[in-house]
């Protein structure tokens, strides 16, 4: 991989790994609003298997972004942010990586909780964390909501600012994790 | 006393003794302590197997190796004691689309042959639940144990033979139909 590019732009698979993770994070707001307040059923139960098989997902996958991360630094921040600029994305990114994990392992930690194992797709069983205990359920599962919302907080905010840096800053900062697109020091 | 009472006394006890040893033949009664014994069922439900226990039942075994054609198990399971901890599935698993405990307070299994296998021995039974009654075959293992003995097993069902599943739950994409029920019983000898 050309250094140049590496500097100036997310790697394609730090960029692919970025859209299918958000794609799987939209599937799984609509998939837990859908299936939470049901009452338990054939149809709960198959949107929270999909739900659980799908954070199972996430998890593998942010096993492997924050592992690429490690040995393919992102790109610098643009010239000209401000120091208070700087921190909120820098706070914002690591909320992301820090809920990437949480989000997943107080899923599955109130699946085992309540004794519903997490299926992958049908493929394959992931271990129980814990035995069955009701009171830890309600904890986890008041958890796994608090940081759905703070998740959903942190995702407007990256978007905004993503807009901001497109559309008010004319700079690189979305295009740069933007597939199929060049980036002006490249050129 | 003359000798013919004498003689009547010893035909009489050599009768009792007779009838003492002939009970050899006919197998062994126990039934299960509940406190240390378990009986559980395991299906499958959305692609992951759970677990589920039955705390109250009985079983009243008659069981000798050598004398498996009046060897006979009756169990009787309270179908309430259902327990697969979380009180929301066992909320449906007992309500009428599945157990219907309400109807059908109590499931009932009795053997009607024992054979011997080469890892044990299998009995066919007949098994009520839920108002249906159908045979299954139940694979087991005896062991003497002191006075008692150890009985543990394992049979394999559809629960949609039995109508387990009314409404939304006969669908076998959720919860699967093969549900498989596992017991570890510790027998006493009956006194």
């Amino acid at each position: 991989m050309p250094i140049e590019a590496s500097r100036t732009r997310y790697t394609s698979v730090a960029q692919a790994l970025h859209w299918i993770i958000a794609a799987l994070i939209v599937t799984q707001f609509t998939l837990g609003w859908m299936g939470e307040d049901l009452p338990l059923g054939a149809h709960k139960l198959s949107l929270l298997a999909r739900h659980k098989s799908f954070g199972m997902t996430v998890l593998m996958l942010a096993v492997l972004r924050l592992s690429w991360r490690l040995f393919n630094p992102p790109p610098p921040l643009p010239d000209g942010m401000s120091k208070i600029e700087r921190f909120l994305a820098r706070a914002t990114h690591g909320a992301f990586y820090v809920l990437l994990f949480a989000m997943p392992l107080t899923g599955w930690l109130m699946s085992s909780a309540k004794n519903y194992s997490v299926s992958w797709f049908g493929l394959f069983t992931w271990p129980d964390l814990i035995a069955p205990n009701e009171r830890a359920f309600d904890f986890l599962k008041g958890t796994h909501d608090l940081l759905s919302n703070v998740l959903f907080a942190v995702a407007v905010l990256h978007i905004l600012a993503a807009v901001k840096h497109h559309f008010w800053n004319k700079d690189d900062v979305f295009r740069r994790m933007l597939p199929f697109t060049k980036t002006e020091k490249q050129l | 006393m003359n000798s013919s009472r004498a003689y009547g006394l010893l035909a009489g006890v050599a009768v009792t003794l007779l009838s003492t040893v002939s009970i050899d033949v006919f197998a062994a009664g126990y039934s299960a302590d509940p406190a240390q014994s378990h009986l559980e069922f395991t299906g499958v439900q959305a692609g992951a197997d759970f677990k589920g226990v039955f705390h109250k039942f009985t079983a009243a075994v008659n069981f000798s190796a050598d004398a498996l054609a009046t060897s006979h198990f009756d169990v009787q399971i309270d179908m309430s004691s259902e327990d697969s901890k979380d009180k929301d599935r066992d909320q449906t698993v007992k309500g009428p689309d599945v157990f219907d405990v309400a109807h059908n307070p109590t499931a009932h299994y009795v053997t009607k042959s024992i054979t011997k296998t080469a890892s044990g021995y299998s009995a066919v039974g007949s098994l009520t639940l839920r108002g249906v009654t159908k045979d299954v075959p139940i694979d087991f293992q005896f062991t003497q144990a002191g006075s008692g003995a150890k009985l543990e097993g394992s049979a394999k069902l559809k629960r949609l033979d039995f109508g387990v599943g009314q409404g939304e739950w006969k669908s076998t994409e959720m919860v699967n139909d093969a549900v498989k029920v596992s017991f570890s019983l510790l027998l006493k000898p009956n006194t």
